[in-house]
């Protein structure tokens, strides 16, 4: 059985197609100003990936993300809570709390030894502790995702980072700056300060291990970093691409609606 | 959910709480007739109906921003006291000849302070409501309501005797037990009316003729005990929370499949599951009593937690509901904390709870959605 699943999120457009069980296609595009666009560009990628000729080729397809509503192709969607969820759970059995940290918006799962949802929370409505928040402080500081991301670059005494508000954030980094602080302090003090904010949201569902980061964020090792050090457990090194756990479990969703 | 209910007096409800000045209002005023506003279902309407006015409860229904009250609130302040007053300034309450507010709550209160310097309604009033139910809570609100009786008279040329305010209380009583009847039939596996048309029932009771109201929800009753019953849902639910007067909101959880079957919000169930004690001898106390002592509480109130606690979960059963959403609006204190005491009830009860904060605006619908999907997905619904 060959299944696809489309992650249309705020920042990116994921696509996964997965035949018995295996990912054989997977891709990442930046999202447009129309979601059924990205949805359909993502597909059409991962399908050339996959050397299929065409969508109909597939038994089956979910959607799952902002855009969930947009992808045209999609016999059904699926939240992205349920969906990052699944594919974490899948790439990684073990795992029972999902931290889900994407473009606009982080979201945490305690999930079942079934990879299902039990209780979750998402954030209100603030950019505070999203792609969106990084990619402010990473202009301020002229060091792109990368640098904010990268383990060399976390100080050893973060700067103190308290307003929960990435506008307001940003006003401090950038008094920071004009303080004269050290860059790789201020750096560890951003990753530092949504770590405090993702680990009050952990706590509402509670603490069960593993413990497993999804979406694009989940690329920063400096947050990965500061989070172990908040929630005090190791954070699950996922064996796949963990911006693509949306994608990935909206696919696995795919297999059982297509088995009905 | 696609609705099978056709009902003329359905969409004459669903006009009046959608709307702020709605045609009955019109009706009402180019009849000479007075209408006093008030701010909170602990004001017993009962009053207003037996000084010959009409009852209008404001709401902030259609507001699209705060530009105007910002200067008297400030960012950390409810959403609905900030719409509300803002449409006050922009004079879209201009039509009521007097206002009533309580000490709800401290966000509340200060649309008071800024009332009457900034407006000039004729009548503005403040009355204290106790914050905790007892004998001498009744008492204290009893004499709060004879004062407030003594002032209409004396602004608006009346007598407010005894009489009419029994009559009045049998007005209001019909319309609880003609909603009650109403709810009942939303006990059905197969619920003819959705959370969301039930909404623009119950917030039309604040904004019309207490008479014509009772005639056309009697119209209306008709048409959904003949109507066919909503059997294509996912899930039950039941919305708790303080302020909710947009049916709206509940449209965008129905759309998704689930139907609302009951509610405990201060615009639905918690206005008609009581009624006022007709056998009580001086109305006054028995208008008291009803708000300070019988009606489901508001979080407001202290020492009354195990008795909401005990009426959510008896809603819960009697309506088999499968799970709930609690609807806080941002920075509301007195629901704020009611939920932490709701979420650990729930669990002991079993039943799945999802908790939403929102604006008084139906702003942000996409998260909305993504929360309450994944919440009917988390119930395997």
């Amino acid at each position: 059985m060959i299944v696809g699943g489309c992650d249309i999120g705020s920042t990116t457009g994921k696509a996964v197609i997965m035949k018995d069980g295996e990912i054989i296609a997977s891709t990442i595009i930046p999202s447009t100003t129309k979601p059924e666009e990205t949805a359909r560009m993502a597909m059409d990628e991962a399908l050339k990936q996959a050397d299929l000729s065409s969508i109909d080729d597939l038994d089956y397809i979910v959607g799952t993300g902002y855009g969930r509503l947009k992808v045209q192709f999609a016999k059904e969607n699926i939240s992205e809570i349920s969906c990052h969820a699944r594919g974490a759970h899948w790439m990684s059995p073990t795992v029972r709390t999902v931290v889900d940290i994407g473009g606009q918006d982080c979201k945490v799962m305690s999930i079942s030894d079934e990879g299902k949802v039990v209780e979750f929370v998402m954030n209100d409505r603030c950019a505070a502790g999203t792609g969106r928040f990084f990619e402010g402080m990473a202009r301020v500081l002229h060091c792109g995702l990368d640098g904010i991301s990268s383990l060399e670059n976390q100080g050893a005494e973060p700067s103190t980072i308290t307003s929960q508000c990435s506008v307001f954030a940003e006003s401090e980094v950038v008094t920071l700056i004009n303080e004269g602080s050290d860059l790789k302090n201020i750096i560890a003090g951003i990753n530092n300060s949504v770590s405090g904010r993702l680990n009050s949201m952990v706590r509402k569902v509670g603490l069960v291990e593993d413990v497993a980061l999804t979406g694009g964020c989940a690329k920063n090792a400096g947050l990965a970093k500061a989070l172990e050090k908040h929630l005090k457990v190791s954070v699950k090194q996922l064996p796949h691409d963990p911006q693509i756990a949306g994608a990935v479990g909206a696919a696995l969703i795919a297999v059982e609606k297509a088995a009905g | 959910m696609e609705t099978k209910l056709k009902s003329k007096a359905l969409d004459e409800f669903i006009q009046v709480a959608s709307t702020i000045a709605n045609p009955e209002i019109q009706k009402w005023k180019d009849n000479g007739g007075k209408i006093m506003g008030y701010f909170c279902s602990a004001m017993p309407s009962e009053l207003i109906t037996a000084a010959g006015m009409l009852p209008f409860r404001l709401r902030a229904t259609g507001s699209t921003g705060t530009e105007l009250s910002d200067s008297y609130f400030s960012s950390i302040n409810c959403t609905f006291p900030r719409h509300a007053f803002n449409m006050a300034l922009k004079g879209d309450f201009d039509f009521i000849d007097g206002l009533v507010i309580f000490n709800s709550c401290d966000h509340i209160r200060r649309v008071y302070d800024h009332w009457i310097r900034q407006l000039d309604t004729p009548f503005v009033k403040i009355l204290s409501l106790p914050k905790k139910s007892g004998a001498q809570q009744v008492e204290w609100f009893r004499s709060e309501l004879a004062i407030l009786r003594e002032n209409m008279e004396t602004q608006f040329g009346v007598k407010i005797t005894d009489d009419k305010l029994k009559e009045a209380i049998k007005i209001h009583n019909e319309s609880r037990r003609l909603l009650r009847e109403l709810y009942e039939l939303r006990k059905s596996d197969n619920p003819p009316i959705t959370g969301a048309q039930t909404m623009a029932v119950t917030v039309a009771s604040t904004a019309m003729p207490p008479e014509r109201y009772n005639q056309l929800l009697k119209e209306l009753l008709d048409d959904v005990k003949r109507a066919e019953g909503n059997t294509d849902y996912r899930a039950r639910l039941m919305i708790l929370g303080g302020e909710l007067d947009n049916p709206e909101f509940l449209k965008v959880i129905e759309d998704l499949g689930a139907l609302v079957v009951t509610d405990s919000v201060c615009f639905g169930s918690r206005l008609l599951w009581k009624d006022v004690d007709e056998s009580i001898d001086d109305p006054l106390t028995a208008l008291a009593q009803y708000q300070v002592n019988e009606r489901p509480s508001c979080a407001r109130m202290f020492t009354e937690y195990e008795k909401r606690a005990e009426y959510v979960h008896s809603m819960l059963s009697d309506f088999k509901a499968d799970g709930a959403i609690f609807a806080r609006l941002t920075f509301c204190e007195v629901w704020g904390f009611e939920q932490y005491s709701m979420i650990n009830d729930f669990k002991e009860w079993d039943i799945p709870l999802l908790c939403i904060d929102h604006e008084y605006t139906l702003s942000g619908v996409g998260q909305l959605r993504t929360r309450v999907q994944a919440f009917l997905e988390t119930m395997g619904k």
